[in-house]
């Protein structure tokens, strides 16, 4: 490589397009800075210096919405910035912001250092931020791999708690397997697409287009069928779809509940933006439908009908939400299944994922709130009672799970909507079918919780002393005014989509 | 001289690869299970640089160092895990790690 090579290479390293991930990692190694500087007293100002930053980076980003490296490539490819690449920025910067409210409630009941759960989470998001703008698999494999290794960390943070550990260490090992397909996946493209005796070889292999390209130009290899399906089974493992969601309750009740959330929210955007860059319309998988969209068919029914028949008997609500979870993994999945054959499908995913984000951390701050010190033990009995004890927070309650269950006018029934119709317009008849059974069984174990929050005087008087109820955490006005904005974000977004329908372009 | 070809690697690489996957799945050890973890990374790495060398492409090459990095980083953490749990439930064996259950 020439001296002039090395400096056209560099003159593509355009950092400002990057910029808000710049950020957020210094503001991470300034928050380990300012706890060895700054005197004890002073700590509890760290937690709000990082959500300051958060609040400020999702600002800026706002204020810059369009830059002028929009639509361009940066870092020899590297990178692709896109208006989803924007949304999808915003969506992990709030859904940072709201975790580390979270995280104030509960980590403020634990015997826990607490400066290294933001620097973690700020190094996370910004490894999302970079994933979904991927356009190489280099990038994808090394922003997977930071954001992954730094949810072991969350994951098991509560370290002096056996549950918490067992969650990191089955984690640990989920993704570690579910890295090892994917990467050898990855191995397995990048060798048949540089093959040289292949036609459209690239020496370029690992990047989108000219996988794209190349796939295009030999739609039946079985090496580049079998780095597919190893792919498709390591992304699948991220989202938690069927059959790769063993993981998931064990895991969700181990974790701290604001690494929970975060699993349930910004993993899961991550995972399937990573699936819409690599198998939707413009996707370098698109020239082998014929392989991909089978597999993610069946994988759709099959999570969608799991996740809500594994949820009925659940009485842990970090299990009940986790395998909503998977169900609503399933909706989504069936989303990119449609994105084959509906201009809108797209959109609709990441309207959902709005609408999911919006009525889970509303639910997820009602559940701060209600735990005591055993973060893993939270438990449908803890609820009765909720609506005399804090009317507001059974509010949120109530909003957040009938959005999740899809109730009209909320927001998450538009979402179910615009997929369902993004569905019927692909012609994924029986996919619909199981959705909407799905939806149905979905009200009733939603609906179970808000019973218990609401109509506790319906239920007999127990006779056994039913285990104590912990004594939860008084609503402060910050968290009051955030579960608030979240509640009323959740019933607006379901009258008005307005600006964001038309980021997502569904109209 | 006999100097092996792409499919020798790739069958060498396929093995390694089947018995990490076989020895995650089965195994009942948490050691043992992320040891095979890790050799499934390394047989995507054999297989990385010997396609490398075949299609004459160094991208390849370079993707090792990451995913060697990424290794160090999984082990680092996750055998802090492992310690961590060990030290409070005096076992580290699949079966026993069942505080998480319905």
């Amino acid at each position: 490589m020439t001296l002039e090579e090395v400096r056209l290479a560099a003159a593509d390293n355009l950092w400002s397009a990057i910029a808000p991930e710049l950020i957020l990692a210094s503001l991470a190694l300034v928050l380990l800075v300012l706890e060895m500087v700054l005197p004890k007293r002073h700590h509890g100002l760290i937690p709000d210096i990082a959500s300051a930053g958060i609040l400020g980076t999702l600002l800026g980003l706002f204020l810059n919405w369009h830059p002028v490296t929009l639509g361009t490539e940066t870092f020899s490819g590297l990178l692709q910035h896109s208006v989803t690449g924007q949304v999808m920025r915003a969506f992990f910067l709030l859904a940072a912001l709201f975790t580390c409210l979270l995280a104030r409630i509960t980590l403020a009941r634990q015997p826990m250092p607490r400066v290294e759960f933001y620097h973690v989470l700020l190094v996370v998001t910004a490894a999302m931020m970079l994933l979904v703008q991927a356009n190489h698999f280099l990038m994808l494999f090394v922003a997977l791999e930071t954001l992954t290794i730094g949810l072991y960390i969350l994951v098991s943070y509560l370290r002096t708690t056996t549950a918490s550990l067992e969650a990191g260490l089955k984690y640990l090992v989920m993704g570690a397997l579910s890295s090892g397909l994917l990467l050898f996946g990855i191995v397995l493209l990048y060798g048949v697409t540089g093959n040289p005796a292949l036609p459209l070889h690239s020496g370029n292999a690992m990047h989108y287009e000219e996988l794209g390209l190349f796939l295009t130009g030999n739609p039946d290899n079985f090496l580049a069928s079998l780095g597919i399906v190893l792919v498709l089974a390591g992304v699948a493992f991220k989202i938690g779809a069927f059959p790769f969601q063993v993981w998931v309750p064990d895991v969700y009740q181990g974790a701290p509940t604001p690494v929970t959330a975060f699993l349930a929210v910004a993993s899961k955007g991550a995972g399937f933006a990573v699936l819409l860059a690599l198998c939707g319309p413009q996707g370098p998988f698109t020239p082998y439908a014929w392989l991909v969209m089978p597999i993610l068919t069946a994988m759709a029914g099959a999570t969608i009908l799991f996740g809500n028949i594994a949820a009925l008997t659940q009485h842990n609500v970090k299990r009940l939400i986790g395998l909503s979870g998977v169900a609503h993994a399933g909706f989504l999945l069936l989303g990119v299944v449609a994105a084959a054959g509906s201009p809108m499908a797209v959109g609709a995913v990441y309207f959902y994922l709005f609408a999911y984000l919006l009525a889970s951390f509303a639910v997820f701050g009602v559940m701060a709130h209600v735990a005591g010190t055993d973060d893993a033990g939270q438990e449908l009995d803890h609820y009765a009672g909720l609506s005399r004890q804090s009317p507001f927070l059974a509010t949120v309650l109530a909003v957040g799970l009938g959005s999740l269950a899809g109730i009209p006018p909320l927001a998450g029934f538009m979402g179910k909507l615009f997929v369902f119709i993004a569905a019927f317009q692909a012609g994924a008849r029986w996919l619909l079918l199981i959705a909407a059974a799905g939806v149905v069984v979905s009200i009733y174990y939603y609906f179970g919780w808000i019973k218990a929050a609401f109509f506790d005087a319906w239920t007999p008087p127990a006779e056994t002393t039913a285990p104590a109820k912990p004594a939860g955490t008084p609503v402060g006005w910050v968290a009051g005014l955030s579960l608030g904005t979240l509640a009323l974000a959740s019933i607006v977004l379901g009258f008005y989509q307005g600006p964001l329908g038309q980021w997502l372009m569904l109209w | 001289m006999l100097t092996p070809d792409l499919n020798s690697y790739l069958l060498i690489s396929v093995l390694l690869f089947a018995i990490g996957l076989a020895g995650v799945l089965i195994r009942r050890n948490t050691l043992v299970v992320f040891m095979c973890l890790e050799l499934m990374l390394v047989a995507a790495t054999l297989a990385l640089v010997a396609f490398s060398r075949f299609n004459g492409t160094m991208d390849g090459n370079v993707f090792v160092f990451f995913i060697l990095t990424v290794a160090a980083a999984e082990v680092a953490v996750g055998l802090a895990i492992i310690v961590a749990l060990f030290r409070r439930r005096m076992t580290i064996q699949v079966d026993e790690l069942n505080t998480l259950k319905n």
